[in-house]
């Protein structure tokens, strides 16, 4: 229990570590994918309009400082998912 | 990696998620004979990682960026079932709350990163594991199915793209060249990433891993102390 504690306090700060780059040094993204798809004429159409399209909160695009605190948030909670998810589809003893 | 929307013709989102249907139900299944209660906090931990990880872009060539997958690593450290389901709710929360790739493509994103870079690098380790039989089998096991497996997924991408758009000339070779090429160098990272952590869990935790599970028969004679 103490290990595993250990272990998910670690794991969150590498993650903000991740987060906190990736919103900073690393935040440029142009996909291999996105300029095939431009090449083929392919433009993205969605039916679906996400919450925070790219990372960003609406009205606060470019905002490192709003960006970081999506990063937290969204680690927090896939954090939180994925143990409930492992919890319920563990192997019974 | 991720395909947006409007990238891939209806039909083949459709076979997509067709394709992957069998590997979400044997997986559901499968975490619930092989996933302990000491891979729960691992499984969360990892996950929330490597979706941290994929926020970060990599500058490779010609412009363009790439980012770490994770699923190599997922599959070996928690087996391939917890390591599918593990990458598939990368792929939903990114895809819900990002547009980080369609929900109507979510299939063939699943297949590229779930499936493909999942199973393929479990399936490489095993057999190196199989054939060397000792720690350095098993990192260069890990290096090697890293790398295969993030190929293979961009490879199977620019498949999909490729062949959505096939009122453009040789649009199957060029879609499946580029991504093939780009994603060979992210592959190397992913590659070194993936034997890193692995070295640190055989050191520190080999409790975690769930290795006799993954090959009973042979396992016992495989020597994990450092070579």
């Amino acid at each position: 229990m103490r290990e595993s504690k250990r272990m998910i306090t670690i794991g969150i700060i590498v993650s903000l570590v991740f987060v906190i780059i990736g919103c900073t040094y690393l935040s440029l993204s142009q996909e291999t994918l996105d300029k095939v798809a431009e090449e083929f004429g392919l433009s993205e159409s969605s039916l679906w309009s996400p919450p925070l399209p790219d990372y960003e909160l609406p009205g606060l695009e470019g905002n490192i400082f709003a960006n970081i605190a999506i990063g937290i948030f969204s680690i927090l909670m896939i954090l939180a998912f994925t143990f409930a998810i492992g919890n319920v589809l563990k192997a019974r003893k | 990696m991720h395909i947006p929307d409007g990238f891939l013709d209806l039909s083949i989102s459709v076979i997509m998620y067709i394709a992957v249907l069998p590997f979400w139900i044997f997986s559901l299944r499968g975490m619930k004979k092989v996933l302990t209660d000491k891979q729960v906090p691992l499984m969360a931990t990892l996950t929330a990682m490597f979706f941290a990880a994929q926020m970060m872009n990599y500058p490779i060539i010609g412009g363009t960026t790439a980012h770490l997958l994770g699923g190599p690593i997922l599959a070996i450290t928690l087996g391939p079932y917890a390591g599918l389901i593990s990458m598939t709710i990368i792929l939903f929360i990114q895809a819900l709350f990002f547009g980080d790739g369609g929900i109507i493509t979510f299939g063939a994103n699943v297949w590229n990163m779930g499936v493909i870079g999942v199973f393929i690098p479990y399936l490489v380790f095993l057999l190196f594991m199989r054939i060397m039989k000792n720690e350095k089998g098993i990192l260069i096991g890990a290096f090697v199915g890293a790398f295969i497996g993030d190929v293979l997924a961009a490879i199977f991408a620019g498949l999909e793209l490729g062949l959505s758009t096939l009122n453009f000339p040789y649009s199957v070779q060029i879609a499946v060249t580029a991504m093939g090429i780009h994603h060979s160098i992210i592959g190397v990272g992913e590659g070194i990433v993936t034997a890193m952590i692995l070295s640190i869990l055989l050191k520190k935790r080999p409790d975690l891993l769930q290795l006799k599970k993954m090959a009973p028969i042979w396992l016992p004679s495989i020597d994990l102390k450092r070579s």
